[in-house]
């Protein structure tokens, strides 16, 4: 069907870095040549293959670099997907001796909620942690799920939606000793928090390459030696038996240098992000009434704002800010495959009706000053003509 | 195909929606459907003369879709005969708008519906007030609103939910529990009797969150009561009972009984408030 876009005329402002990032045009300059000159497979024997896997070696080391691990831990995958269906089906069915159960929190990416029931149906138990007001995990909750047969616990490094951190490092400190294995999906903290998997004491990390600005369609799952693994795509053994397929050297060595852009870059640009993301939010609050904020006032990624407005519905507010422009989400039911609201609202206590009425605004490496006042004009502005159709918004009248 | 894949007739009536508002007077029916649980309700007020639609006019929460549909019905229909308005149909609304995308087919239901609604409330003489925005059930997402019930109707008597000796004092109480413990917390509040509302109400300043859960269709106490429980931030959730506490060793959630729907969900909770008569 056509769609049109009325507001083609003026630049697009886009605030939906959560679920795309473009690549960064220093990336784009970095993989040309693995296109065209360096195409050569690095499994070859002859010159042009040793110079693909020199490079392909090469971007390994730097991403290991990147999360403090050894690049022989490093396998690359075609997504954050794959990296997490490598990790919960791929050490559930090595492990499966070991014991059957499985624990995840409410707050997970919708890949991780389907992989635990794929393994159910499976055979496997899973106990899902419950989360805060905010959306947090508490550390006493996991441990409070921990049995005899437990083998892997996987709780995300903060949430895709509403953008609350997990108390990581606690989570791994609580399960050294005990045999367990701890994956965390880092993908929506990857370029906002620094990454350590000795300090959070991981097992498996999966990570995506375009969530630092590298390419679409490259993944990686750390995991860590020793941690026995069935893997799922079978053919010529690369990336230690762990992941057939003649790898991506192009996207590999794109997803190395957004990393090194990253490592130099980060802590200034989380700055920059965290003050537009609080005149983002600090100026919605104040200029909507009855709007409030999902997800933890501090503890939260510096790039995410998500609201939730009383009396309106979110697919709709996402079609009227289309209009003026504004390129943003929403935790709606209606803007689902399902027609089911964000499972992570919910999880957070709130009700159907309350998520229904959510906005999602997340801002990246290009966001501008004058992409949050755009966004303070019409946010407000399309929040109060929705609540005019709405028989379920009355303004207030001073009693 | 995305659900948001909208033909250009859809997105004008979107944009544009028209005939929006409320009518009053004698001679006007309201019919309603749909919940805002669901993420969609429909509010249609038809002024009749001779039998015929003579105005028309719509309030609509919910997606794209809901809005386009309710518009483009009131364009169709505006004007016919209330039995040639009946005859009107989901299809008809769809066609109308250039077609909808297949996962959005319920809402020109609900289009329907709500128009159906008005013309039988008009034939049977029921008069339906404006929504009340705290009137609004639990958890209902039939294609049919259930019809509300009577203001008058006494408020079925309410039982403590299953687990509750378990998760004594590990989250759930039988009296008010002490203010500096509720800090943070998602706190549900059972109405169960007069005491109950005024707790909640007082308990909104204490916890981060205070759900009033009741059986009854409409709030419970004197209009005081309601004006304030109004200005609060207070959710309430009516025409439900409690059935069961769940967590792992203290009190994470309680399953929730929609009686109109006759449908059971979970709702994540830190503290249950049961005010026992003592």
């Amino acid at each position: 069907m056509k769609t049109e876009h009325p507001a083609r005329d003026r630049p697009l402002v886009y605030l939906d870095y959560q679920a795309a990032k473009p690549v960064d045009p220093r990336v784009v300059e970095a993989m040309l040549p693995y296109f065209t000159e360096r195409f050569a497979n690095p499994a070859s024997l002859h010159t042009m293959g040793d110079e693909a896997a020199e490079a392909m070696e090469s971007a390994r080391r730097t991403i290991a670099a990147f999360i403090n691990a050894r690049p022989e831990e490093i396998i690359f995958t075609s997504g954050a997907t794959e990296s997490n269906n490598l990790a919960l089906v791929g050490y559930a069915l090595r492990n499966r001796r070991k014991g059957n159960h499985i624990v995840i929190s409410e707050m997970e990416h919708i890949s991780i909620h389907n992989l635990a029931k794929y393994l159910e149906k499976n055979g496997f138990e899973v106990s899902r942690i419950p989360l805060d007001l905010y959306g947090r995990v508490d550390p006493a909750k996991v441990r409070a799920r921990i049995r005899d047969d437990t083998i892997l616990v996987s709780v995300g490094m903060a949430s895709n939606e509403i953008g609350t951190l997990q108390p990581i490092r606690e989570i791994g400190e609580l399960l050294q000793g005990k045999g367990i294995a701890f994956h965390t999906d880092a993908v929506a903290a990857e370029g906002l928090l620094p990454l350590d998997v000795e300090r959070d004491h991981l097992d498996l990390m999966s990570l995506s390459s375009n969530d630092i600005y590298g390419p679409r369609g490259l993944g990686v799952l750390y995991v860590r030696k020793g941690i026995p693994l069935t893997p799922l795509m079978i053919g010529g053994g690369q990336e230690n038996g762990l992941r057939s397929g003649s790898e991506n050297v192009a996207a590999i060595v794109g997803m190395s240098r957004a990393a090194e852009i990253m490592r130099e870059e980060r802590e200034q640009e989380v700055a920059r992000l965290r003050t537009l993301r609080d005149r983002l939010i600090e100026g919605v609050l104040a200029t909507v009434p009855k709007s409030f904020l999902n997800g933890h006032p501090s503890a939260r990624l510096a790039n995410n704002a998500h609201f939730r407005f009383t009396g309106i519905e979110g697919e709709s507010l996402v079609l009227l800010l289309r209009d003026e422009g504004i390129q943003a989400a929403t935790g709606s039911a209606c803007s689902s495959k399902t027609l089911e609201p964000s499972h992570t609202l919910i999880a957070c206590g709130l009700l159907h009706e309350e998520a229904h009425g959510s906005l999602e605004l997340t801002l990246g490496r290009f966001t501008r000053p004058e992409d949050i006042e755009a966004a303070l004009e019409a946010v407000p502005r399309a929040v109060r003509r929705l609540r005019q159709l709405s028989p379920l918004y009355k303004e207030e009248v001073p009693s | 195909m995305k659900s948001t894949s909208y033909s250009e007739k859809t997105l004008d009536h979107f944009r544009n929606p028209r005939n929006v508002g409320v009518l009053e007077g004698d001679d006007v029916a309201i019919g309603r459907v749909g919940n805002p649980v669901c993420g969609d309700l429909m509010e249609m007020y038809i002024r009749v003369r001779d039998d015929r639609i003579e105005d028309i006019k719509f309030q609509t929460f919910g997606c794209g879709s809901a809005v386009a549909t309710s518009s483009m019905i009131t364009e169709l229909v505006k004007g016919m005969t209330l039995d040639e308005a009946l005859k009107v149909t989901r299809s008809d609304v769809a066609d109308a708008l250039d077609g909808l995308p297949p996962i959005k087919m319920h809402c020109s239901n609900l289009a329907a519906d709500a128009l159906h609604d008005a013309i039988n409330n008009w034939r049977q003489g029921i008069k339906l007030e404006p929504m009340d925005p705290l009137a609004v059930p639990a958890k209902a997402c039939g294609p049919q609103a259930p019809a509300a019930p009577a203001a008058t109707e006494a408020a079925p008597a309410v039982a403590e939910p299953a687990g509750a000796d378990d998760y004594l004092g590990k989250g759930y109480y039988r009296s008010r529990p002490d203010p500096a413990h509720l800090q943070d917390l998602r706190l549900l509040v059972v109405d169960a009797g007069p005491d109950s509302l005024a707790y909640a109400l007082e308990a909104a300043g204490q916890a981060a969150r205070v759900v009033f859960l009741s059986p009854a269709a409409y709030l419970p106490g004197d209009a005081d009561l309601k004006a304030r429980a109004k200005q609060s931030d207070l959710k309430i959730l009516l025409r439900s009972e409690p059935l069961a506490l769940g967590g792992e060793g203290v009190l994470e959630k309680i399953r929730v009984h929609d009686l109109d729907e006759d449908e059971e969900y979970e709702l994540f909770v830190d503290a249950v408030v049961f005010l026992t008569k003592s």
